[in-house]
């Protein structure tokens, strides 16, 4: 019981990269850390688009959480949280923002964006997941993605139409089965999952999965406990293979309280 | 004049005037329009004249023919209407034919060999058409099951409804081992749209059926799954 209300503490450092070869950098991400937000935004389309569908992304959805909105009544799904609920809605709020965009302006036509956002709240972890950026879940050891690819390979690979080596070498593995901005619905990927203190998180765009293997991401991850050292090894290891593309990486630790603030709460609690 | 302009990815890879009544596509080389691409089926949709029309019917191909993003059997082709085949575009220009609405794109691109996405309408709808036969784990309609056989847990019974499934001592895992000599982590159950996938924790023995296995397994309906002390029965519900 006393799991319950535990609070975790989050230490997460995030960095993004042009690469080597791209002009401009169309990701965006962002860190809440009062919120307990983190989120990754690979954009794409034309005449710099990328970079505002990626960035209307990140900044509607941060809004969202600050402003602290009211839910659409219909937008609720009981199966999960209210918490879980939000962070879906910013994701459907974010796409319908930048779907307009993309109308009122025709060099905006056709942009797009992926999104990948967890919310760390007690010690309950949500997700809402468009695209194919990437969340993945380090614990005892193993590298778990907790997302799915929203990419016509993927998709085919799913349904045993291809395998994943086929996936891997395919030509069309850019090619996006679901996008934020391209239609004024999205569906959303929403996931729940409790998380404990030694769970850690890696959210990134393809420049980096592309590139570096879950393995790699994995012992980069254990090799230090300093996220910042391990955004600055995962970025340098994508650009020293190439960098073809943008490289964008939020890694989160998450720790239990500190000893002061456990102390504190024991003797507030003997003063009562 | 009648054309199709054959496209993948935007780039315009031939340009076949229509001279004849009736034009067969698909993979294998003995249709007009050949399409090496394994998501074409080998004799997929054809093109034949009917009076002063055009008309596409899809040869009941396993990935389907959509004609302006709707999946059909058979439909009227109209200048500039745009038929996705698999991967690729087909654009038929016709100046016989009475034209009247704008085409509207199907694929949506960002400059040539970026991301780009598919109207998801049409994956919808091609999606929808490909799992008809080949349905699986997609969306929670097959839900995987743990049934504890040996061992000591807080439950006999685990659905596997969390996209990760933990088995530990840890209070974050799902499947709560109970013993002083539990491990914090034993093992870790992975639900993506491909099914179900084990992997034992760092260091430690994972057995299915008897076997020991390293990395990623698949689970299968049936498996018997031994780490960290239980032994469990995994197998698929509707």
């Amino acid at each position: 019981m006393e799991e319950k209300g535990k609070v975790l503490r989050l230490v997460t450092c995030g960095k993004t990269d042009k690469g080597l070869v791209r002009k401009e950098n169309e990701d965006h991400f962002c860190i809440e850390k009062d919120l307990g937000l983190l989120a990754v935004a690979d954009g794409m389309g034309g005449h710099a688009s990328g970079e505002v569908a990626s960035k209307m992304a990140i900044d509607n959805l941060r809004e969202y959480f600050k402003e602290k909105k009211e839910l659409p009544i219909d937008a609720h799904d009981p199966r999960y949280s209210e918490i879980t609920n939000r962070i879906s809605s910013g994701v459907k709020v974010a796409n319908q923002a930048i779907y307009e965009a993309s109308r009122s302006r025709s060099h905006w036509n056709g942009m797009g964006t992926t999104l990948s956002a967890v919310l760390v709240s007690e010690n309950r972890l949500s997700i809402a997941h468009v695209g194919d950026s990437r969340i993945y879940l380090i614990r005892g050891g193993v590298i778990e993605q907790i997302t799915d690819d929203h990419t016509i390979v993927f998709e085919q690979v799913a349904r045993g139409l291809m395998t994943r080596e086929e996936a891997a070498r395919s030509e069309m593995r850019n090619i996006l089965s679901r996008a934020l901005g391209i239609a004024p619905e999205v569906d959303v990927d929403i996931e729940e999952l409790t998380v404990s203190k030694g769970d850690k998180l890696v959210i990134c765009s393809d420049g980096l999965s592309e590139l570096v293997s879950d393995n790699e991401m994995l012992s980069e991850v254990q090799s230090s406990k300093s996220p910042e050292k391990v955004c600055d090894e995962l970025v340098n290891l994508a650009n020293q293979r190439g960098g073809e593309d943008n490289i964008t990486v939020i890694v989160a630790f998450l720790h239990g309280e500190s000893l002061v603030f456990r102390l504190l709460k024991v003797l507030g609690w003997r003063r009562r | 004049m009648t054309k199709i302009i054959l496209k993948f990815k935007d780039k315009v890879l031939k340009e076949i005037p229509v001279e004849k009544e009736l034009i067969t596509i698909g993979r294998k080389p003995d249709n007009d329009i050949e399409i090496d691409n394994l998501a074409v089926s080998g004799h997929h949709a054809r093109i034949f004249k009917m009076e002063d029309w055009f008309l596409i019917e899809d040869l009941s191909s396993l990935n389907g023919t959509f004609v302006n993003g709707k999946m059909i059997r058979e439909s009227p082709l109209k200048n500039g209407d745009e038929i996705l085949i698999g991967k690729h575009i087909l654009k038929f220009i016709s100046t016989d034919v009475a034209t009247s609405a704008e085409p509207e794109a199907v694929l949506k691109k960002g400059e040539a060999s970026e991301t780009m996405v598919i109207d998801s309408k049409v994956q919808q709808e091609m999606l929808a058409q490909i799992s008809k036969d080949r349905s699986l784990t997609s969306s929670g309609e097959v839900m995987g099951r743990f049934t504890v056989l040996e061992g000591g847990t807080d439950q006999k019974e685990y659905d596997l409804t969390e996209r990760m499934t933990s088995i530990g001592k840890e209070h974050s895992a799902k499947i709560r081992l109970k013993g002083f000599f539990a491990p914090k982590f034993a093992a870790f159950v992975n639900r993506n749209k491909e099914g179900y996938f084990i992997s034992a924790a760092s260091g430690k023995e994972l057995r299915v059926n008897g076997e020991v296995v390293s990395g990623k397994h698949r689970l299968q309906d049936g498996d018997i799954i031994q780490v960290g002390g239980i032994k469990m029965h995994f197998y698929l519900k509707q």
